[in-house]
């Protein structure tokens, strides 16, 4: 079960984590544009072991995947439960890592609120089952058998800690990437994890797999491009055919979308253009975006 | 593909530039299609007169093509004269001063000046282009001057011969539809009405840009003087016209070398501009797919003749041609660029750029996504590759969906518990010409707006400018600003209906 950075026991940062996140990932911007404007943004991957340092991202996330379970000291039969534990306990443990939602529970055993709820606790008290928190809804409460992890659907995934998307670290790590495609002007997954392992980037290791995620998701931005390398000119450090990674913004890693036509002006994020007709109430000459637009 | 608000943007054009009477034939043929006579003034209730009237305003000024049409009836061969409107041409007029702005860069004042009137009126024979040539000037332009500027015109293609008056379509030949396969139904594309029109109208190549064409005949000594005299006189009264295909080709080539630019860098362009230049006249449309094959020889010498070009390396120019897409083959090798996949990716762009402006940068990464998806995405997939948090993602992509920018479909699997599974598209095509329709709106809007403007401030431009102080002068200032920004807002927008119409 990944654990955020508000929980973890080896976390060297405050108990405001969110802020200090933040504080973390100024410092990580200050510290590459600093190194752009001094080097002219030169283009080694050594050059920019300034980046490395543990306490620059001390922002620490567990990862849960490779943590190893306890498993639970007595399998069913030897311990003793009542009719309704047992019934539960086997609806639950018949779901494996998908667990079950409590009502679900009580659809599937027909047994009364109240006996649930005492066996629900009894079972968690006996270390059987445990509560997890369900990404698509945290308010529901959800019960799997102690034995199992919960799956990516309760969970959310890799990249989701307690239920939420862990956006400031999503964050940060983009930021990161794109420092680095930048400085080195064409990039790899490769290339980008090899120099996350050298400089122990962050406190929890990124598999290739994960860093495949953030660079599409980059590229889904408009931050970066995806190529295949030309073996030539920029691109000879990669050979011809594989896939590589380009800064969109020639001038600076972080670039905004261009603007088409249409978004510069109000109909093109006009939300009621499909109730405006030349004559009607909503009428380009009644048009308080327009109004808004032409007040100079 | 006309739109809804295409028929009412083109419209708008027609009774700004035309009136009332003009645009309620034009809308009919719009909406109706090709008409005869008989029929349009039937459906318009307008007299004879003014029909008649109005469908000579349109053929003078390009928007109307008159055809005669032989069909087969019970009593032998049928032919009737039918008017097509021609949408596209009554659009290019909002383009008029891109097209003046490109021959003022390629050719001289008096050329400028000759497309200038071209485009006033429509069509001008020789002798009108010389007679009101000389009206600006002292002293009568000799023909000579103006032939020269023509011809210029001509050879670069900016301006043609117009089209026959009233080309005959015949029945279209029923082929043998059992023999033919599936394969061969989808690659068949079926041929519009007006482009067999342009095919029967338009003059061959050699004529379509010729100042004399009969010129052969002219030098021929065995034809006697009385047939010489005769083309002659032919030849004075041929009526020459702008050539909005060759101009919609030239802007098309400047999107298409701009968009290499910023997705690539100066030299990818410049190489896809030595193709685009050297390949020109061999293009045979403007919507070419793909260049035409040019050897790497070719390009090399294409790019000599710029300033840039000459700097390039061998080397370079192969690099930019892997980047446009290009295998390298053999030295002697022809290359082409997949000229569409640039102007889809440019499309693409526009459009992904009003979702992040109206629906958010979550909504644009799901869009993004599923945009270069061939297929479904299932919810819970489309958060995950997006980082959106699994419970808004639903939310984000019914909005999208609502609005005609996703397709959704719902799947239902019975297994032990039935579980019920959102899948998400991009339908391109749908898609497309759902945005070219609200751009349509778009620009009908802002030129709605320029035209409020002016009625509700117009009296100031009667003011005399040295009266223009305090309170008014503020008023006037924000008229000028308000026109400044809804007609460059126009123009920008005009750039975008090309890209998604006409290239």
């Amino acid at each position: 079960m990944p654990l955020s950075s508000k929980s973890h026991p080896i976390s060297t940062s405050t108990s405001d984590a969110s802020s200090a996140t933040s504080k973390k990932n100024h410092r990580v911007a200050a510290a590459a544009e600093s190194y752009t404007s001094d080097n002219g943004g030169g283009s080694t991957a050594s050059s920019i072991s300034f980046l490395t340092p543990c306490q620059v991202f001390p922002l620490v996330r567990m990862q849960g995947s490779s943590l190893k379970r306890k498993r639970p000291d007595n399998v069913p039969s030897s311990v003793s439960l009542t009719d309704a534990e047992r019934v539960l306990y086997n609806v639950i443990q018949g779901k494996r890592d998908l667990g079950i939602w409590s009502k679900e529970m009580k659809e599937e055993t027909n047994l009364p609120d109240n006996v649930v709820r005492k066996a629900l606790a009894s079972l968690q008290v006996k270390k059987l089952i445990k509560e997890v928190v369900n990404c698509q809804n945290k308010a529901k409460k959800h019960y799997i058998a102690s034995e199992f992890k919960p799956s990516k659907e309760i969970t959310g995934g890799d990249w989701y800690s307690e239920g939420n998307l862990d956006k400031d670290f999503i964050e940060i790590v983009k930021d990161v990437f794109l420092k680095i495609i930048f400085i080195q002007k064409v990039a790899t997954v490769d290339g980008i994890l090899e120099w996350v392992k050298k400089n122990h980037a962050f406190h929890v290791e990124l598999t290739s797999h994960q860093i495949e995620e953030i660079l599409q998701a980059l590229v889904l931005d408009d931050q970066i491009i995806e190529m295949e390398s030309t073996g030539f000119g920029e691109f000879a450090s990669v050979p011809a055919g594989r896939v590589c990674y380009r800064c969109k913004n020639k001038r600076g890693p972080k670039g905004e979308p261009k603007i088409g036509a249409m978004a510069s002006i109000p109909c093109g994020v006009c939300p009621r253009i499909s109730s405006c007709t030349p004559d009607g109430i909503i009428s380009p000459r009644t048009c308080v975006y327009y109004q808004k637009w032409l007040d100079f | 593909m006309v739109t809804q608000y295409g028929i009412k943007f083109a419209v708008h054009i027609i009774t700004n530039h035309f009136g009332n009477l003009v645009a309620k034939v034009c809308e009919c043929l719009l909406r109706r299609g090709p008409l005869t006579f008989e029929q349009l003034v039937r459906f318009t209730e307008l007299t004879k007169e003014q029909v008649k009237n109005s469908l000579l305003v349109l053929i003078q000024h390009n928007c109307v093509q008159a055809f005669i049409l032989e069909q087969e009836g019970r009593e032998g061969l049928k032919v009737n004269t039918q008017y097509l409107v021609l949408f596209d041409n009554i659009l290019h007029r909002l383009r008029f001063p891109k097209f003046l702005e490109i021959v003022s860069q390629d050719l001289d004042e008096e050329c400028v000046e000759l497309l200038e009137g071209l485009l006033r009126d429509g069509r001008l024979t020789l002798k009108q282009m010389v007679d009101r040539a000389s009206q600006r000037r002292e002293n009568a332009v000799a023909l000579d001057v103006v032939q020269g500027s023509l011809r210029k015109l001509l050879m670069i293609q900016y301006v043609e011969r117009c089209p026959a008056p009233e080309p005959v379509l015949s029945p279209p030949v029923e082929q043998d539809t059992k023999k033919r396969g599936a394969k061969s139904k989808r690659a068949e594309k079926p041929e519009t009405i007006e482009h067999r029109i342009f095919e029967a109208a338009v003059p061959a190549e050699g004529i379509r840009f010729s100042l004399t064409a009969n010129s052969e005949l002219i030098n021929n000594s065995d034809i006697s003087p009385m047939r010489v005299g005769e083309n002659v006189a032919k030849e004075d009264s041929t009526p020459f016209r702008a050539n909005f295909e060759e101009f919609i080709r030239r802007l098309r080539h400047k999107v298409l070398i701009e968009k290499v630019r910023t997705t690539h860098d100066d030299d990818a362009a410049a190489v896809l501009r030595a193709i685009l230049d050297g390949t020109r006249n061999a293009e045979k449309k403007v919507k070419m797919e793909k260049s035409v094959p040019l050897t790497l020889d070719a390009i090399f010498t294409e790019l000599q003749k710029t300033e840039n070009g000459r700097a390039m390396t061998m080397e370079r120019v192969r690099s930019s041609l892997v980047l446009l897409g290009c295998d390298l083959g053999k030295y002697n090798d022809s290359y082409t660029i997949e000229l569409k996949k640039i102007i889809d990716s440019a499309r693409d762009e526009e459009v992904e750029s009003i979702v992040l402006k109206r629906y958010g940068r979550d909504a644009y990464r799901m869009f993004r996504l599923l945009s270069r998806t061939d297929g479904f995405l299932e919810t819970d997939k489309i958060a995950e590759s997006t980082f959106v948090e699994k419970r808004d993602t639903p939310k984000i992509l019914y909005k999208l969906w609502k609005d005609d920018y996703l397709h959704m479909e719902k799947l239902v699997l019975n297994g032990a518990r039935q579980s019920k599974f959102l899948l998400w598209k991009v339908n391109k095509p749908i898609l497309l010409e759902h945005v070219l329709d609200e751009m349509h709106h778009a620009a009908l809007n802002l030129s709605l707006r320029l035209a409020y403007e002016q009625e509700k401030d117009g009296e100031l431009l009667t003011v005399p400018k040295d009266k223009i102080v305090g309170q008014l002068q503020q008023r006037y200032k924000r008229l000028r600003n308000a026109w400044l920004l809804l007609e460059s807002s126009l123009m920008k927008l005009d750039d975008a209906l090309m890209l998604f119409h006409d290239f």
